[in-house]
């Protein structure tokens, strides 16, 4: 199907009882935010600065609330529809892959309920950025993991490829708006998604690092790409994939409520002891946590890579820490 | 402009010295116009070391930020010096850690390297995005010319620089035990006109300029932690007991970091623009703390970070401080 530029603002409004949230300037930054204006969009630009996970993870999200003197406990309001418009490809698949954790021995209801009512419509990559490798690392511009509809700009309008029954639910009251898309549509797109696909000019080899890591543990390449580390949380907050959580309560005269906040490895108090141990000391400890979360941890219980080669921990680490570095020298170091 | 032949000869000489464990420096980064923190710990290293309208870190932060392993048993602790690499302002981040006694000043040999002023990698990224190319820069009788890969680009300073360097009165070193390169111009006025379009506006209006901006806050922390005067040992982030600042991240919480982060900078900035430069939702807190330099240097003459021998302001007292200011 074909879904007009010109329709795009009918299309979105078409869809009832869902807040749409779409990339946007919030301050200087790109982020997800609900839609007031469908002129607001920038569906154009390159990844958000914060990548979506904002809106089925808020990075602080109210647990429950309570009151001084009383024993009842409110939990949170349920969460709404939400359609996330517009997300790249690698960031539905950091979804699709974060899913793991969430819906593992126990069910996180606060992001299961965030989760299962949000719909990915996603937009195909076609101008990826320089520190961009998700080719690397299993996806695409165009992939389709996560997504429940994937959209391709062809210049005056968008092909959409339906990817589930989400998708398709999504399209249902819009029928009236879309046109067939025809064979030459297709093919175009198809061209789009290859050339987008060749662009990307940084890669790495992954299939290696799972294997090497635990053997590495007490390798003096840690200390090397953690030298420079300032020990801020750019990395894992910017990061789709990361999905660490504190949790703390908050009093506001009688009123108290428990909360979660997204957390960083890369931050000391992350797994300091009652006792004042940390066993993770330094920042050489904190780097290579970061890399065996994503590149062993994750691979032995989930069989995936928790890395969507987004690019955005090299694109704004302070101090050109680049992952892509740090694993070619996984790759290299001696075992 | 320092001929880099000459600043690496003399990091090796320096390195190979009994007296200095490290030198830091900076060094090309993986790709485009980015450079690195680089610590060079033998001779050989100092052969990827590099000074550059590109070389942005303040690296004063690592003198404080170095962790402190603890020392094996029945051996001695390190007690060489640091060697350290420092534009103008980055020396004066030195110099004020040593009036504070965060430092010793016998524990670091200071290396000046007078600086011409620094690109903003953003202004850069706008006129050429997505370069992968390693990109080498030069300072060219007031120019800045850039290697790229499409060819040489050069542009007038003004056009190119950090705003911080517009502002600058100290492109020299103001302490340094050994010099690469020559004295540059100061070009900066010693007035704060960078700061009156806002001071102009009412209450109301810098509020609205900045409540977005914090709100967009995401307590990453990086501004804090790339600052070389937060170098406390515990922050009053951290604190849960009591909790000061909250860790919910909203406008509230937000602004009471950004806020307490300021007041604690007042009368120690020495501007050198790094909370600005890392943070990844573009705050303008140069704003904040020019602000507050311009308070401090109107009510007491004082300016930090110049002379490692004076008082900090605020453990000084004078008798004939203002008091205007105080209710």
């Amino acid at each position: 199907m074909k879904l007009n530029k010109d329709k795009l603002a009918d299309f979105l409004a078409a869809i009832p009882g869902k807040t749409i949230f779409g990339p946007q300037l919030s301050g200087e930054t790109l982020k997800f935010t609900p839609i007031t204006k469908t002129g607001d969009l920038c569906l154009t630009a390159n990844n958000t600065t914060v990548p979506p996970k904002s809106v089925v993870f808020p990075q602080t999200e109210t647990m429950l609330r309570f009151e001084q003197g009383a024993t009842d406990i409110r939990t949170a309001e349920p969460a709404g529809e939400t359609v996330l418009f517009g997300i790249r490809p690698c960031d539905a698949r950091a979804m699709y892959i974060v899913d793991n954790v969430f819906f593992w021995d126990v069910d996180d209801p606060y992001y299961l309920a965030r989760r299962t009512n949000s719909t990915l419509v996603g937009m195909a990559c076609l101008d990826p950025c320089v520190n961009c490798f998700c080719t690397s690392m299993g996806g695409g511009p165009a992939s389709t993991e996560g997504l429940d509809l994937l959209l391709t700009d062809l210049g005056d309008s968008y092909l959409l490829e339906v990817l589930t029954g989400k998708g398709e639910m999504l399209c249902q009251g819009a029928g009236n708006l879309l046109d067939e898309a025809s064979v030459a549509d297709k093919e175009a797109a198809k061209l789009l998604q290859q050339k987008a696909a060749g662009q990307i000019r940084r890669k790495i080899d992954p299939s290696g690092i799972p294997a090497r890591l635990p053997a590495l543990w007490e390798s003096p390449v840690w200390e090397k790409v953690s030298a420079s580390c300032l020990g801020c949380g750019i990395c894992t907050y910017l990061c789709p994939t990361c999905h660490c959580f504190d949790m703390q309560d908050e009093t506001e005269g009688a009123e108290s409520r428990r909360y979660r906040t997204w957390d960083s490895c890369m931050f000391p108090e992350y797994t300091l002891h009652a006792s004042g141990h940390n066993p993770r000391p330094a920042r050489r400890e904190r780097t290579r946590n970061r890399i065996n979360h994503k590149f062993s941890y994750f691979v032995d219980k989930f069989k995936v890579i928790a890395c969507v080669g987004c690019g955005r921990c090299i694109n704004l680490c302070p101090v050109n820490i680049d992952i892509l570095d740090i694993l070619s020298k996984v790759g290299e170091e001696a075992l | 402009m320092p001929d880099l032949e000459k600043l690496r000869a003399l990091a090796k000489e320096t390195i190979s010295r009994d007296d200095i464990k490290c030198l830091i420096g900076w060094r090309p980064g993986t790709y485009g116009y980015r450079t690195s923190p680089h610590f060079v710990r033998s001779p050989e290293d100092a052969d990827q070391l590099i000074f550059s309208p590109l070389c942005s870190s303040n690296l004063a932060t690592y003198l404080t930020l170095a962790e402190k392993r603890p020392v094996p048993r029945g051996a001695q602790p390190d007690t060489r010096k640091v060697a350290i690499l420092v534009k103008g302002c980055d020396s004066r981040a030195v110099v004020q850690q040593v009036a504070e006694q965060g430092i010793k000043r016998e524990a670091v040999y200071v290396i000046g390297c007078p600086c011409e002023g620094i690109i903003d990698l953003r202004k850069l990224e706008d006129k050429y995005p997505h370069t992968l190319e390693r990109v080498e820069a030069r300072w060219e009788n007031g120019k800045i010319s850039l290697d790229l890969p499409g060819g040489r680009a050069v542009f007038p300073r003004e056009e190119i620089v950090a705003g911080k360097c517009l502002t600058c009165r100290y492109p020299n070193p103001v302490i340094a035990d050994v010099t690469v390169g020559e004295d540059v111009e100061v070009r900066g006025s010693a007035g704060f006109e960078d700061i009156n379009w806002l001071e102009v506006k009412n209450a109301q209006e810098r509020w609205a300029f900045w409540r977005d901006k914090v709100n967009s806050c995401l307590r990453c922390y990086s501004c804090r932690n790339v600052c070389p005067m937060c170098y406390c040992e515990e922050c009053i982030l951290e604190k849960q007991n009591p909790a000061w600042i909250q860790r919910s991240v909203n406008i509230s919480e937000n602004t009471a970091f950004q806020l307490a982060r300021a007041f604690h900078l007042a009368g120690r900035c020495i501007e050198c623009g790094e909370c600005e430069r890392v943070c990844p939702v573009e705050i303008p807190l140069t704003h904040l703390n020019r602000k507050l330099v311009k308070e401090v240097s109107e009510q007491f003459a004082f300016t930090p970070g110049v002379d490692p021998e004076a008082k900090p302001l605020l453990v000084g007292y004078r008798p004939n401080d203002k008091e205007d200011f105080i209710l």
